[in-house]
């Protein structure tokens, strides 16, 4: 069957497409050339072939950057949704305590980084810090927070957590409030205890919300920027230089426009292939539940 | 059809009106006679800015400067960089001295001979002739602003009391330092003795004390050779062994303002920082604050620091005169004068320096002579664009991280003259 009108489709498709190119697929397709050539904006670029990417390999910044930025997202991912969901467990309630409680948490996720990263600055230090104070006053000596290689990139994922919890509690309250009563009624009957009930009621039926929480905090961490900015500009000694605060340096403090999107292409790669593998396995877990 | 034509006219206008808030979001510039200054201070810097730009506004109705904040010197730089590229520069700003042999072989900077007038009473070792080796044998392409050489200050209360005296050797500074350290009963220091950022600056001090030049005059990096290692042993010594040292946290200016906070709390006894902060410091502490120059190694050195007025290429030329002015206005003696006394940084007028002596105000304020004194022991930076790189890329980073997790001296070094190498 010929179409009457057969350019109609891509009418309806330009505006998405147009928005899309330009702000996306124009910009990496600028990155990913930009990455064979040494440039500082000033001077004219020079082709340097895939000397950037060898360079990245060979100093160990590319794995030191990957694995840093990895274990920053698996804290905040993983703790942000543990504590989300207890939290949404037990103020799954009502009541003006319960209210207020929740809206309490999520407070923080409304809050800029910039604003948080500076409130936990004056908490965390090292001195005259809120945290240090009450540790001295326990008899605990306190730690470097965010001055101490070992700990600091850990003490920037606690905050980050802080801030995004109440997100994830919110989805998992939303998701909760969908399960319907008459099933806990039923597994109770069944002679389920709260365990589980839990175990085969709720997590079934909260798993597309524990998924999306993941994904959402796992791009969030990966993004991760303002926080790194503020608190601890990459150090001490990178052991915070994150990815996206990694290309920030290159391009904006060492002038190397090329290194910085060979950064980028890098952590492009990188992101697409944990999408994949999150695909994969999201077919998977649904396969698995048509079969069951 | 009237209504159809209306719709059309009504298109056609809003048309027309995104198309000219578009041109007039897109047009450079402000009206004739206005230029922009973009700067890069906080605090009482920024303030004393302020006033004297409201001042030059004030006096004179040809000219208008409108000074914007970017962040701090290497934010501001960024952000200068970008907008270079863009061709959308202010017609007026001012960038690290080690950045300018960079830009003007990047060809982003105009010569300002045409002030030179003016720029020709700046004290010498504070201008671009003095400042960088044989730098008047090329287009005089900046002219001084804000211009230091890092100084100790001292808590005088804690001096007085212990019967100190600022040091005047390295030697001297360990056993100061030893003595103004206080430790609880479990060994942990509640008061450090000194304590300075661990920042390209200070160890570029430390190195010419030692006897060594970071960068030769060609642009070679040397790192100082073995007065680069006895630098950064010397630190590593104060901070692990001695831990007399307090390493501030943070990077760049967050590391430069705890220790001012550290000073400033009296957790600290003695710091080495910019002249800069002279004047914060002086109104800030509830404590005598006393300044002494840095102490010698095998001789005396100290860099000067801070930084030029550029006008760069890539700025709108409507806005240059109004920027020209300013600049020349900036650097006569009662503005000139004002700026140093109000902040601590150096006068850069030759005339305006003459004034100040003739007043007796070195005789008032002895502290802000420290700096002045100081400058028979600046070296001049070598003319060589890869010097700011070296700086920020090479060197910087590494410092940290030989100080605070104690890596080889020697190897750190290696690395960074290696990674100063790179094209």
């Amino acid at each position: 069957m010929k179409p009457k009108r057969p350019l109609d489709p891509y009418l309806f498709l330009a505006p998405t497409a147009l928005v899309l190119g330009l702000f996306f697929f124009w910009p990496l397709a600028l990155v990913f050339k930009n990455s064979f050539y040494r440039w500082d904006m000033l001077t004219p670029p020079e082709w340097v072939g895939t000397a950037n990417y060898g360079q990245l390999l060979a100093s160990g910044e590319l794995w030191g950057t990957i694995g840093r930025t990895l274990s920053y997202s698996v804290v905040v991912v993983v703790t942000s949704l543990g504590l989300g969901l207890g939290l949404a467990l037990a103020l799954d309630r009502p009541g003006k305590l319960y209210a207020f409680v929740r809206g309490a948490v999520f407070s923080a996720y409304v809050v800029s980084w910039v604003a948080v990263a500076l409130l936990w600055m004056w908490i965390l230090d090292a001195d005259g810090g809120l945290l240090s104070t009450l540790c001295r006053s326990i008899g605990i000596v306190p730690k470097n927070w965010l001055g101490d290689p070992a700990v600091a990139l850990y003490t920037l994922a606690a905050v980050s957590v802080w801030k995004i919890t109440g997100y994830s509690m919110v989805i998992f309250l939303a998701g909760l409030q969908d399960i319907p009563r008459s099933l806990h009624e039923a597994a109770a009957l069944d002679g389920a205890g709260p365990i589980s009930r839990f175990l085969h009621v709720t997590w079934p039926m909260l798993r597309p919300s524990a998924s999306f929480v993941g994904t959402t905090s796992l791009i969030l961490s990966f993004q991760a920027f303002d926080v790194v900015r503020v608190m601890t500009q990459g150090g001490p000694v990178k052991s915070t230089t994150v990815f996206v605060y990694a290309i920030y340096e290159h391009v904006f403090v060492n002038l190397r426009v090329g290194r910085a999107s060979a950064m980028t292409v890098a952590f492009f790669v990188l992101l697409l292939g944990l999408t994949a593998l999150q695909l994969g396995s999201w077919r998977l877990g649904r396969t698995g539940a048509r079969r069951a | 059809m009237s209504a159809r034509l209306g719709r059309r006219d009504a298109l056609i206008t809003l048309a027309s009106s995104f198309a000219a808030l578009a041109g007039a979001g897109c047009a450079r510039g402000g009206k004739d006679g206005e230029a922009s200054l973009w700067f890069a201070y906080g605090g009482t810097n920024r303030e004393v800015l302020l006033s004297l730009v409201n001042r030059f506004n004030a006096e004179q109705s040809t000219y208008r400067i409108k000074a914007i904040y970017q962040g701090d010197y290497f934010e501001a730089l960024a952000k200068l960089r970008t907008a270079i590229a863009a061709r959308a520069a202010p017609a007026l700003t001012h960038v690290v001295g080690e950045v300018v042999p960079y830009l003007a072989q990047a060809g982003a900077l105009l010569p300002i001979d045409e002030t030179h007038p003016v720029t020709g009473d700046v004290v010498a070792a504070l201008g671009q002739t003095g400042c960088f080796v044989r730098g008047g044998e090329r287009p005089i392409v900046c002219a001084p602003f804000n211009r230091s050489t890092p100084i100790a200050y001292y808590n005088r209360a804690i001096f007085d009391a212990l019967g100190l005296r600022p040091p005047t050797t390295w030697k001297e500074l360990e056993s100061v330092a030893r003595a103004a350290t206080v430790r609880a009963k479990d060994g942990t220091v509640t008061r450090h003795g000194f304590t300075c950022p661990i920042d390209w600056w200070f160890w570029v001090a430390l190195v010419g004390q030692a006897g060594g030049t970071v960068v030769e005059d060609d642009g070679t990096p040397s790192l100082g050779g073995e007065a680069g290692v006895r630098a950064l042993e010397f630190w590593q010594r104060l901070v692990h062994e001695e831990r007399t040292m307090k390493p501030p946290p943070g990077r760049d200016y967050n590391a430069w303002q705890a220790t001012n906070t550290d000073f400033l709390a009296g957790r600290v006894a003695m710091i080495w920082t910019s002249t800069a902060f002279l004047k914060y410091l002086e109104t800030n502490a509830k404590f005598p604050v006393g300044a002494a120059p840095l102490p010698g190694d095998v001789r005396r050195s100290v860099p000067t620091g801070g930084t030029m007025f550029v006008v760069p290429t890539a700025s709108s030329e409507h806005e240059r005169p109004a920027a020209r002015a300013f600049l020349q206005w900036m650097m006569e003696p009662r503005q000139a004068n004002e700026w140093a006394t109000r902040t601590g940084y150096l006068p850069v007028s030759q005339k305006g320096l003459a004034e100040l002596e003739a007043s007796g105000y070195y005789r008032e304020h002895p502290n802000d002579r420290v700096a002045l004194d100081q400058l028979k022991d600046a070296f001049a930076w070598p003319w060589a664009p890869s010097l700011f790189r070296i700086q920020r890329e090479a060197v910087q980073p590494r410092l940290e991280e030989a100080v605070l997790v104690r890596r080889d001296a020697r190897a750190t070094l290696d690395e960074a003259r290696r990674a100063a190498g790179e094209p």
